[in-house]
């Protein structure tokens, strides 16, 4: 059994990750896949794009380009949604070998949670992450007009994380007075990018899925920072529910395995993600490991190592 | 063989001004050479051979009706579906009555699980729940453990299916469950969920057998109308070569007695690697391809908001009833690029929209459109009209706009809507017309078939009296006048397509395209319009009876 916290159960399988990258015209939805498209992060990504046209690989990285799909030297590929989003998904997830990670990239008028639905139940696909993208620039304005200010309002709501974009033209009380406006209307973390690009283990999942790959700790980077969590002994799943209900919104992502004891008393292994305040706890066919393993992502300054631990036990 | 059949009648409606009515009609090679009596064309018929047709002489000859607005490859995908809507349907080959209950409905799907062969799927075209309530998985179950059932939404919203189409779809239950808009219990599928049921589908709807045999029932279908030209209203919804294919096997025949526009979809490239410019240059060149009866010309389509059967339109302030949001087709920023692009290759815009503010984005769009590059006689059409306020009339009037409206919203949805959707001062005023023509907005009526039955005449009917399926008079200064109503199956319709000069009338030079009706509509009045006995059509000058 699962639990997630919206409650749904589900049986362990090979899932493929998807995450959901939303947001009106202009967030930057595009900039981002294609920074995730060339970043080293070695994982096998497959990007599924409205249109190519706005999409600028490095001509470097691109292998081959045929008709609907670009295979860059890295591994990944670029897909643009033909005729539907289940299509494209289909083809992707037959592909040898199979990607390790999928990303969509939603219409600007979609509502990102409608999207989501793709990734947590089409089959093959669990969802990893809901990203949504915001203009800072542009976001207040967009937010009175007539046509798009109800949707960009909710889009605000619907991510995992919001990611504010195009700060770094912006004077610093401008910034701050955005911040505000969005932390105000949505419960979900913001992350104030700016000039820098995001980490890719932020709206990635990656290497935290086996106990052979334990998730690792960031480099050093100038908006996040993590720690690696280390309880003692097997855990109960109350504590670790109740840490993953109640960890601030700052700590962006958690992954990672650890071994939870029933009532019982038998061990087993779980695959713990945490993406914003969205978290799942999954059982895992890997052996049960010797010691529960965690990486928190924060925001830099967030991420109390010792309190987390303590939260944890 | 002789050079000129004259069709004589009891009379000749002619839908043209400078003489309203005539005795005879004239015709050489499909297309008239003179419309008046054996008397006043003699020397057409003192020049050449020629033979009187009396055929019609207790019948009217009216100029063939138009449909510039339906959905042949909707209607191929449904027609093999058994209909059970909250309407009567009256199809060449079955006489529908109303399902207006929740017991109503299940007792049909009773009645047609008896009526199949064991184990053929049910599809049940139709369910909309301010009518029918909730069906599910348990109720379907109940009616059958072994047949795939599969009730389809009216406007295409959300499906539901039982049991044993979940085994014939093979669908993986532990996907379908963790999916937020599949809900396995209630065996539905609504929204992006759609997709995951369409993927087991598709193979069987969309097969060239059954989807070919969908096309010539609506063959019989358009016939039956009385209509010989129709226009699709978006080919390419479904796959456009796939489509195309379709059309010219199934209606590029010469016992298909009308003619069809087509209009591509036109919301964006094909393929994510085709630039804008490849796809004006796509649009362009599709009249490339015209056969005799199918052909493209300088109409594309475009999207504002949702469906209004779905109840996504996108409605100004106060919204709908119960806070729900409509939807965009797609980015207001794109739609006006979009726009842009065809407006400035001289094409004419259709844009689809159902609620206020989607009439609001194309007006707005044609504004600027006007600002930046004036057009005269763009024929920029506003498509459905569902809600609208008599000030954006007034603004598509200054615009040079003009309207192809879905009238049958009035009389299936009006008071549904009143009490579930938006209240009844909008409900009552949807699809408006009476403005538009005291705007001199010119408008067309369509059927939007699949969406209303494709009877000119019924829909001509709800025009000129906005009588709902309750019986009630919905806001009658928004009826049309009986004029207004017959030019918006005829020469109007004909106007909003560009083809004024060949059809929608009759005068030399015309197609010799007539619908031929037991009584004249200006005799009958409004409250007779949909109960005129139609007795078939003349397709470029060739009778087919009905």
């Amino acid at each position: 059994m699962t639990a997630t916290s919206d409650g749904a159960t589900s049986k362990p399988a090979a899932l493929v990750p998807v995450t959901i990258i939303g947001g009106y015209l202009g967030a930057g939805k595009t900039t981002l896949i294609n920074a995730l498209l060339a970043a080293d992060h070695g994982r096998r990504l497959a990007v599924l794009v409205n249109d190519f046209g706005a999409v600028n690989i490095d001509v470097e990285l691109i292998e081959r380009h045929d008709g609907e799909t670009i295979s860059l030297t890295n591994g990944c590929i670029c897909c643009s949604i033909a005729d539907s989003l289940g299509e494209s998904l289909d083809q992707v997830l037959t592909l040898e070998p199979r990607p390790d990670q999928i990303v969509i990239e939603a219409s600007g008028v979609a509502d990102p949670a409608a999207i989501a639905g793709y990734g947590q139940g089409w089959p093959g696909c669990r969802l990893d992450a809901v990203v949504v993208l915001v203009d800072a620039e542009a976001i207040r304005r967009q937010a009175r007009d007539q046509f798009v200010g109800e949707l960009v309002t909710r889009q605000l709501t619907r991510g995992d994380l919001v990611l504010l974009t195009k700060t770094d033209l912006m004077p610093e009380g401008a910034v701050r007075a955005v911040v505000d406006w969005v932390g105000a209307a949505t419960s979900s973390p913001v992350v104030v990018l700016g000039e820098a690009m995001i980490e890719a283990a932020v709206v990635l999942d990656i290497k935290a899925t086996s106990a052979e790959s334990a998730a690792a700790p960031l480099a050093a980077h100038e908006l996040f920072e993590s720690a690696v969590l280390e309880p003692e002994g097997p855990l109960l799943r109350s504590s670790i529910e109740n840490a993953l209900e109640t960890w601030p919104k700052e700590i962006v992502r958690v992954k990672g395995v650890v071994s939870i004891v029933d009532a019982a008393g038998a061990v087993e292994s779980h695959v713990v993600h945490r993406v914003g305040l969205r978290w799942s706890i999954e059982a895992t066919q890997v052996a049960p490991v010797e010691r529960s393993h965690l990486v928190a992502i924060g925001l830099i300054g967030a991420v109390d190592a010792a309190e987390l631990l303590r939260s944890l036990t | 063989m002789t050079d000129i059949t004259v069709f004589t009648a009891r009379k000749v409606r002619t839908m043209e001004a400078s003489m309203p009515t005539a005795e005879a009609v004239a015709v050489r090679d499909g297309q008239i050479v003179e419309v008046g009596t054996l008397d006043s064309m003699r020397p057409w018929l003192d020049n050449y051979d020629h033979e009187i047709d009396d055929t019609f002489r207790d019948h009217v000859i009216m100029p063939g009706f138009i449909d510039p607005h339906l959905h042949p490859s909707m209607a191929a995908i449904l027609l093999p579906m058994h209909f059970t809507t909250a309407v009567e349907w009256d199809l060449p080959w079955d006489d529908i009555g109303k399902v207006e209950t929740r017991i109503e409905f299940l007792e049909r799907l009773i009645d047609l699980d008896r009526e199949l062969e064991p184990g053929e799927p049910l599809f049940a075209y139709g369910h909309h729940p301010i009518w029918h309530g909730d069906i599910d998985r348990t109720a379907l179950n109940e009616i059958s453990s072994t047949r795939p059932m599969i009730v389809w939404h009216r406007g295409y919203h959300s499906l539901i299916v039982n049991d044993a189409c979940f085994e014939w779809m093979g669908l993986d239950l532990d996907a379908a469950r963790r999916h937020p808009q599949v809900d396995v219990d209630r065996g539905a599928f609504f929204e992006n969920g759609l997709s995951v049921a369409y993927r087991h589908m598709k193979s069987l709807i969309l097969g060239t057998e059954r989807f070919r045999g969908g096309l010539d029932r609506m063959r019989q279908v358009i016939h039956h109308g009385g209509q010989t030209t129709i226009c699709d209203a978006a080919l390419g919804m479904y796959g456009f070569e796939d489509e195309w294919d379709h059309l010219v096997a199934v209606m590029e025949r010469p016992d298909t007695p009308f003619r069809m526009q087509l209009m591509p979809f036109a919301m964006g490239p094909a393929s994510g690697s085709e630039t804008d410019d490849e796809l004006l240059a796509r649009i362009l060149d599709y009249p490339n391809r015209n056969t005799h009866r199918l052909r493209f010309s300088d109409h594309v389509k475009m999207f504002a908001d949702g469906g209004f059967f779905a109840e996504l339109a996108m409605l100004k302030p106060p919204g709908h009833l119960d806070g729900r949001h409509g939807e965009w087709m797609t980015p207001p920023e794109r739609f006006e690029q979009l726009a842009r692009l065809y407006w400035n290759a001289g094409l004419q815009i259709h844009v689809h929209c159902s609620g206020d503010l989607g009439v609001e984005l194309a007006l707005s769009t044609l504004a600027k459109l006007q600002d930046e590059r004036p057009r005269f006689d763009h024929r920029f059409t506003f498509e459905h009209f569902g809600v609208s306020s008599a000030q954006q009339v007034d603004r598509i009037a200054a615009l040079g706009g003009i309207a192809s409206v879905q009238v049958y919203y009035v009389y299936e949805l009006s008071r549904a809507f009143a009490d579930r959707t938006m209240g009844y001062e909008r409900a009552s005023q949807m699809s408006r017309l009476g403005s538009l023509e005291r705007a001199g907005v010119r408008f067309a009526v369509h059927s939007d078939f699949t969406m209303a039955p494709a009877k000119p005449l019924n829909n001509a009917w709800i025009a000129a009296n906005r009588i709902n399926e309750s019986g009630e008079v919905m806001c009658p200064n928004e009826r049309a006048s009986l004029d207004a109503a017959i030019k918006a199956i005829t020469s109007n319709a004909a106007f909003v397509l560009g083809l004024e000069d060949e059809i929608g009338s009759l005068r030399w030079g015309k197609q010799a395209d007539f619908t031929i009706l037991e009584a004249d509509p200006y005799d009958v009045g409004i409250d007779g319009l949909r109960d005129i006995p139609i007795w078939g059509t003349v397709f470029e000058g060739q009778k087919f009876q009905i």
